[in-house]
């Protein structure tokens, strides 16, 4: 019996993870990017300047208090973010008053340059966001209808998770098995390890992937025991949020924020501020929250500090109350976003991420190894349903990272005052990754490997130069202002440029010697990251 | 249904696939909306409204897929959806109760 | 962050010493079976001392967290290293929690 389930399990985690393999590896591949988002955008909007080294806080405070004062006077919602790690540049917000029949009014935001004091004309992107945003909200598809398609992946996911675990029976003893060898031990072996490493990810991610939009697909069950009022309260109770003051139209002079900011900075004992928040600016009834990095997954009162703007006190809000289901609930959304990352656990939130990834596609590169041997036995050439997930495979395994290199790509070439440029950046990527989708249909399954690999390299490693020969902040000059954010983009675009030339060079190499002799290629052992592994799996796998 | 979903799954493998995804999707569904349904009721005076109806929700994934996993390791698809048919009815009439019991003791 | 990596990755490499097939790829001379006996339990503490730094370090809701984020790096390290560099895993192993408590201060995670 057990055996029984065993084997039914097999089945079903093969056919889970393949109808929806390829929308999880874009969803994977984009979400993964996300959390670089802010990386991306700036990359992305060459005319900002470098990052300002040696400038402190009250600094800052004063040139974003100036610049609000002379372009954001009627409005009483300010928000500042200073320079961090990850977005190099100051930044301001404001929100205008609701026009008539709105809940909330309109919000603008700019980047100030902080040599001039005055806004930075960006060119018109999608940056970061509108790519992360891509692995929920299916670009082109309504909000709703990709919000499901998004649930059902997500839940297959899910399937594919657990079953995956009851199928691995020696999930103890193999945990360090890694047989380098080539075909199916070999290939099984790698979409092991990568799952099992990575475990506690996989599942929370997919998980709180779920949870995200919980309300939209159990909204039966909430809407048969709750009314519409209870169900506002109950949002309310899962996701509190601390009330801010409303302005009373009473002008009065509010203390400089740089000022204010000493309160902060006395209960904090370091400089460890990210955002400030202005309510009811230039009124009688002005707050200042400071914000710093997040201490906590859910919420740490002392992350905000709050000060009246007239008379300098520190004002004691009362913390935001969680029940215990809403503070698992918001950790694994927190967990899901990862914000809380400093620079390091960033890049392994990004490596587990890819690792993610590469599981999906190793499992559907899996599928094709596992069949290869029977299918290329037919008389009349392998079945339809077998050459579709090849061609599949190949289209988006190696075809959606050069889409993804084209969105950069798009970025830097599209003329700046083009029409709707947002727009075209996007669908630059999908019209490229819809041509890479067709184009392993007219070639033999090994050439087109092969040869995708070798255009991804390509991209890859162009990308850069492009940049050099298209902007100022290019890997030269970020490396010599010390701009790490800025170099580390184009340095890792050189990275995985390298990984898929590798990759390129090691699948003809065993491609070729397979067909020669049975002589035996050493296998490379400058592995050094995850990615390199992935690509190396491609070429392993197929030669 | 079941019954009709069963004669067409005689004849052919792939119908008996087909009603067993059936069964997963929408059967599966169904069980994690009245299984949120029933411990939103059974926590209700424990741990509040809202939070109950949460913690109900929060299960109703798990609840999901091992409804899916278990639908292809049984047997035949036949049993599958009386298995999940009963089980749901179990949890509607459990939580219509709870809530009848609710509405006396209040 | 980088400490729970150091010393993930020791803990990691007990754990596969205590594994006969794992040990013959690591280590060239035989090792006593006392001494074998003892890998497994040093292993469980060294990781129960990881995952108490990391809760001391960044608290309980990011701690272990990040403890996860460690042990998936550390094991992908192993992994890779036991395929292609075996020979270096237990040099590896004794650095590299040395390089960690150099920085005993966690400067950012």
């Amino acid at each position: 019996m057990k055996d029984n389930f065993r084997q039914s399990m097999k089945w079903f985690h093969t056919w889970v993870g393949l109808i929806v393999g390829w929308i999880l590896f874009f969803m994977f591949l984009t979400g993964t990017l996300g959390y670089f988002y802010q990386e991306i955008t700036r990359w992305m909007e060459p005319e900002r300047p470098f990052i300002e080294h040696n400038i402190s806080n009250e600094q800052l405070i004063n040139i974003a208090q100036t610049y609000l004062k002379k372009n954001a006077q009627d409005v009483d919602e300010w928000d500042i973010d200073l320079p961090t790690a990850r977005n190099q540049n100051l930044r301001v917000g404001w929100r205008h008053p609701p026009e008539a029949g709105k809940k909330r009014g309109r919000y603008e935001s700019s980047v100030v340059d902080i040599a001039t004091g005055e806004k930075v004309e960006s060119r018109a992107t999608g940056g970061g966001r509108l790519l992360y945003r891509m692995h929920y909200r299916l670009h082109y598809l309504s909000t709703k209808i990709s919000y499901w398609i998004v649930g059902f992946c997500s839940m297959l996911m899910l399937l594919a998770v657990i079953t995956g675990v009851v199928i691995h029976k020696k999930i103890f003893t193999d945990f360090f098995t890694f047989r380098a060898k080539k075909g199916l031990p070999g290939w099984l072996d790698i979409h092991n390890v990568l799952s099992v490493i990575a475990l506690p990810f996989h599942f929370m991610i997919t998980y709180s992937g779920l949870l995200f939009f919980l309300f939209t697909y159990m909204a039966l069950s909430t809407n048969l025991q709750t009314n519409e009022d209870e169900y506002r309260e109950m949002r309310k109770e899962i996701y509190p949020r601390t009330p801010h003051a409303q302005s009373t139209n009473q002008p009065a002079k509010m203390i400089d924020i740089s000022v204010l900011y000493q309160q902060a900075k006395n209960s904090w004992q370091a400089d460890e501020l990210s955002t400030i928040e202005v309510f009811a600016a230039n009124d009688s009834n002005a707050q200042v929250r400071f914000v710093r990095h997040e201490t906590d997954i859910t919420y740490n009162p002392n992350d905000e500090v709050l000060v009246n703007a007239i008379t300098g006190e520190m004002i004691t809000h009362t913390p935001r109350e969680y029940t215990a289901a809403g503070i698992i609930h918001n950790g694994f959304f927190s967990l899901h976003e990862g914000q809380f990352a400093g620079p390091i656990a960033r890049w392994i939130y990004f490596f587990t991420g890819l690792i993610g990834t590469a599981m999906i596609a190793s499992g559907l590169i899996l599928w094709t190894t596992k069949r290869k041997p029977q299918q290329m036995k037919k008389p009349n050439g392998p079945d339809f349903g077998y050459r579709l997930v090849e061609q599949l495979n190949i289209g988006t395994i190696v075809g959606l990272p050069i889409a993804i290199a084209m969105y950069f790509y798009a970025n830097r070439l599209l003329p700046i005052d083009m029409a709707d440029r947002v727009n075209w950046e996007a669908n630059v990527m999908f019209i490229s990754w819809a041509l890479l989708l067709v184009y392993p249909a007219f070639r033999p399954a090994n050439k087109a490997w092969h040869e995708q690999l070798q255009l991804a390299a390509l991209v890859y490693i162009a990308l850069p130069l492009v940049n050099i020969l298209t902007t100022d902040k290019h890997l030269i000059n970020s490396l010599l202002q010390q701009d790490w954010g800025l170099a580390a983009f184009d340095l890792t675009l050189l990275g995985v440029g390298c990984c898929f030339a590798f990759s390129a060079y090691k699948y003809k190499a065993l491609t070729v010697d397979k067909k020669t002799s049975r002589q035996r290629v050493k296998q490379d052992k400058s592995v050094g990251n995850e990615k390199l592994l992935q690509l190396q799996r491609v070429s392993k796998g197929n030669g | 249904m079941s019954y009709l979903l069963n004669n067409i799954n005689l004849s052919s493998p792939r119908w008996a696939v087909f009603s067993r995804s059936l069964a997963a999707i929408f059967g599966g569904y169904a069980l994690a909306t009245s299984s949120s349904l029933f411990i939103g009721q059974l926590l209700l005076n424990n741990v509040g409204k809202y939070q109950a109806i949460h913690i109900g929700l929060l299960f109703s994934f798990l609840v999901y897929a091992c409804a899916a996993m278990w639908v292809f390791s049984v047997s035949n698809a036949t049993k599958a959806w009386i298995c999940l048919i009963k089980a749901n009815v179990f949890f509607v009439v459990g939580a219509w109760l709870l809530m009848q019991f609710t509405r006396v003791s209040s | 962050m980088l400490i729970l990596i150091c010393l993930c990755f020791p803990a990691m490499v007990l754990l596969c010493l205590a594994m006969n097939k794992h040990r013959e790829q690591v280590l060239t001379q035989t090792v006593p079976k006392l001494m074998i006996r003892f890998f497994r339990p040093l292993a469980w503490l060294l990781l129960m001392f990881t995952a108490y730094l990391s809760i001391e370090l960044f608290g309980w809701s990011i701690g272990p967290a990040l403890l996860f984020g460690a042990l998936t790096i550390a094991v992908l390290l192993l992994t890779l290293l036991l395929t292609y560099r075996a020979k270096i895993v237990p040099q590896l192993a004794i650095v590299l929690p040395f390089m960690a408590s150099l920085s005993v201060v966690p400067i950012n995670f």
